[in-house]
């Protein structure tokens, strides 16, 4: 059990106002590490501060460290940490552009893969990887932009895969997705665990108690309870998790 | 008061609000009208395509046709990269503070300025200080300087379509603020920024005022040999032949004013056909 993240007194605010109260937690290598809560609870506050994409709001202050691998994320250059920690947003976001093209953006402006060949050789193995290579594989000059939301949503890991990061952030990834495609997702985080680390923030609390290895539960910004997924659900320690795990609020 | 019943005050106040729009197309319709009635007849090749003869009441209008061209083409050079790369600074940069609201300020103040202060401001700077004389290039830099806040602010709101989720998509990869930039906003924002420019030329193409101390002549015999020379121009010379010179046949001053008209409605027709394009082309 080696600590891949290590959080300690993270404190984040909006405007002063604070969002994030002194969080200390961890999230151990090649687990997916679930973050359930209601609304306002600073789920997606923390995930964003993880690869710094809050940065670019000028209202958004912190203080307190995270440590990857042992190194400050907020010493270490934001583009660096964003290349080791990969993030997927609620709504799939792919670019106006192919889904090769999509694919090969950012090892390509990265500089990790330059060779036409090794490009197509990566194209195919991270399809592979999101389980999209059959569906897709005899149009990958067309439009992203034209695949259903489920597909564009396995592109886009497909993307993060792409870039051969360590961890990879799920901001509510099934939000805008069917069942069938929400069960696609969810296998292959099961299926990524095995070479990367994911921390999951999710409002579906059983999609949390399906995937992820250990679960932590926030309220109003605050860490309540973090435990091993079926410890939690089946006995919870404080109240307010029982409380909302059972749909008594949120 | 009087109270109508609504039937009849939502009647009445379709037929004035209707009223009102279409008077907005009839100056247009009347002034193409008009100009191509008594000018038609001028137009012809070598009308386009010959120096002016005999005192300029006949021969051709060649030479201000090309010294449009050429104040125009050398304008938009100067303004359309100043002007992007202004806009992107304004709009993927520049935080809100003091220096950035002054710019702003400084654009919307420049947009307000009258042309002919454009005119004066030019001979000031590029004709009498930088010794650049009455010629192409300092008409095309008043009329750049003219045309920049037109420019910074399509290209402004050309960069603001792009929905902000592709920017995040492509930081969040890594990727850095430039590349996103040069490979994701920039791209998608070309369309608008393009269609811009071009309505841009066609609006100063037909100015007069600045270019009326800084590049026009009244007459110049030869074509122009360089961006130093003076040149005729068609604005200029149509108020020239209209005002200045006795007995004037008047399709050539109707002519001379259709040929003017005609390249900017032309500037505008691709612009609207160029955006028709690029909608469809659009992939979000």
């Amino acid at each position: 059990m080696v600590d891949k993240i290590k959080i300690e007194n993270l404190s984040c605010y909006y405007n002063k106002k604070c969002v994030l109260e002194s969080l200390n937690l961890n999230v151990v290598k090649n687990e997916i590490l679930g973050v359930i809560g209601p609304a306002n609870s600073g789920k997606t506050t923390f995930l964003r501060t993880l690869n710094r994409m809050n940065d670019f709001d000028i209202t958004y202050s912190r203080k307190g460290s995270v440590y990857l691998d042992g190194d400050n994320i907020f010493d270490i250059d934001a583009e660096n940490l964003r290349r080791r920690v990969g993030m997927l947003f609620a709504m799939p976001i792919p670019l106006p552009m192919s889904i090769y093209d999509n694919i090969t953006y950012a090892p390509k402006r990265l500089g990790l893969v330059t060779k036409k060949v090794d490009l197509e050789n990566m194209v195919e193995s991270v399809l592979r990887d999101s389980s999209l290579w059959d569906e897709v594989k005899d149009r990958l000059g067309a439009s992203a932009m034209k695949m259903s939301g489920g597909q564009q949503q396995r592109l886009c890991i497909a993307r993060v895969l792409a870039i051969n990061p360590e961890v990879i952030l799920f901001d509510e990834p099934c939000s805008g997705l069917d069942p069938i495609s929400t069960a696609k997702v969810e296998e292959l985080m099961v299926e990524l665990k095995e070479k990367y680390t994911i921390v999951l923030v999710t409002n579906n609390v059983k999609q949390a108690s399906r995937v992820s290895d250990r679960t932590a539960f926030f309220l109003m910004g605050k860490l309540i309870e973090v435990d091993k997924t079926d410890k939690l659900f089946v006995s919870p320690k404080k109240k307010e998790t029982e409380d909302y795990i059972t749909g008594r609020f949120g | 008061m009087i109270k109508l019943n609504p039937k009849l005050s939502q009647k009445f106040s379709y037929t004035l609000l209707c009223l009102a729009a279409i008077l907005a197309i009839v100056p247009v319709i009347l002034m193409v009208f008009i100009i191509i009635k008594n000018g038609a007849s001028a137009i012809s090749w070598e009308f386009l395509s010959s120096m002016p003869k005999g005192g300029m009441r006949s021969g051709g209008i060649l030479p201000a046709i090309l010294g449009t061209l050429s104040i125009v083409s050398c304008a938009i050079m100067v303004t359309l990269p100043v002007g992007v790369c202004a806009a992107i600074y304004l709009n993927e940069y520049a935080k809100d503070n003091m220096l950035t609201r002054i710019i702003k300020l400084a654009i919307v103040n420049l947009a307000g300025v009258p042309s002919v202060v454009y005119g004066l401001f030019g001979l000031g700077i590029f004709v009498m200080f930088l010794k650049l004389g009455v010629s192409i290039i300092a008409g095309a830099l008043t009329l750049s300087i003219m045309e920049l806040p037109v420019i910074i602010t399509t290209a402004r709101s050309s960069l603001g379509s792009v929905p902000y989720s592709f920017r995040e998509a492509s930081l969040s990869l890594g990727v850095s603020r430039w590349q996103t930039i040069r490979h994701v906003v920039l791209p998608n924002a070309i369309p608008g920024i393009l269609t811009g420019a071009i309505l841009s030329i066609a609006r100063i193409s037909g100015e007069t005022a600045p270019i009326l101390f800084t590049a026009a002549a009244f007459y110049v015999p030869h074509l122009p040999h360089s961006i130093f020379d003076q040149v005729m121009a068609l604005p200029y010379h149509l108020y020239i032949i209209s005002t200045q010179i006795p007995n004037m046949p008047k399709n050539i001053i109707y002519g001379t004013a259709l040929v003017l008209l005609m390249m900017v409605l032309t500037m505008s027709c691709i612009a609207i056909f160029a955006r028709i394009y690029f909608r469809k082309r659009r992939k979000w």
